[in-house]
């Protein structure tokens, strides 16, 4: 039995880290250094961390008609 | 401070588009766009102008966003049992990856590759395919940038059943992406 934990374990550990703010274990930071496709898992959590944060551009406009309803909701003339 | 009567044109598509892009519903968005403008005219007076105006108004929607999903919660709670109890299983075979479902090298470096058009249009399309609850807690937790245990009592869940939303969140993320965006062929 293997004392490091697994890719399906380390996947979900570089996971809950991302959340807890609290550095990986010992144990799964040795997996990573041996396997380079958990490594690949771990910068593609980063990925889509930075990807989400960038604000959406482009994309659908407000219908003319939501806009006449925004206006009347306002008092605007 | 502009004034208010030109507020819906010049900051409504944008407003719209922030807010439809996290709770995905075109009537949700434009109650909670209605909702911010009525609470930014009353509270026009404590406008101070040390961020523009688009800002201002955009703290406000968030958490117009942030009381929507508590009200959605508090409506339809979340409940353990409306995810699988293994999500992981369908990407491993045993303790390794299985041969489908091993992560690619997407190259480059996130920081700055993550941020281009093409991908960020290619992640919120993903995001459409996560069921609700998995993606109400991505988009709380990455797009709003909301610490975990608010995410958490924003949605009314417990801390460790927000990391299996999230883990399944990321994990479906990651793999639509590889399909549709970085290898559409290989998955052809």
């Amino acid at each position: 039995m293997s004392l490091l934990p697994s890719c399906r374990e380390v996947s979900k550990l570089l996971s809950e880290a991302l959340d807890s703010g609290r550095p990986l274990g010992m144990h799964a930071r040795i997996h990573l250094s041996i396997c380079a496709v958990c490594r690949r898992v771990a910068a593609q959590f980063a990925w889509l961390r930075h990807g989400a944060a960038r604000p959406p551009e482009g994309g659908p406009a407000l219908s003319a008609d939501a806009k006449a309803r925004l206006k009347r909701s306002l008092g605007a003339p | 401070m502009t004034d208010p009567n030109t507020w819906i044109d010049s900051y409504a598509d944008r407003l719209y588009r922030y807010a439809l892009s996290r709770v995905r519903d075109e009537s949700s968005a434009e109650d909670l766009i209605q909702e911010t403008f009525i609470a930014a005219l009353r509270s026009r007076d404590r406008f101070k102008g040390d961020s523009s105006e688009l800002t201002w108004m955009t703290g406000i929607l968030r958490n117009k966003i942030f009381e929507f999903y508590r009200r959605q919660a508090k409506e339809v709670p979340l409940l353990p049992s409306d995810e699988d109890s293994d999500p992981e299983s369908e990407f491993f075979d045993g303790r390794h990856w299985s041969a489908s479902s091993a992560p690619r090298d997407w190259g480059g470096e996130p920081a700055r590759k993550a941020e281009s058009v093409e991908f960020t249009a290619a992640l919120r399309s993903c995001l459409d395919a996560l069921t609700q609850n998995v993606a109400r807690a991505f988009i709380l937790r990455e797009m709003e940038g909301l610490p975990a245990p608010d995410t958490a009592a924003a949605l009314g869940v417990a801390p460790a059943h927000l990391a299996v939303l999230l883990y399944r969140a990321r994990m479906r993320l990651r793999r639509c992406l590889e399909r549709n965006h970085f290898a559409p062929e290989a998955a052809a």
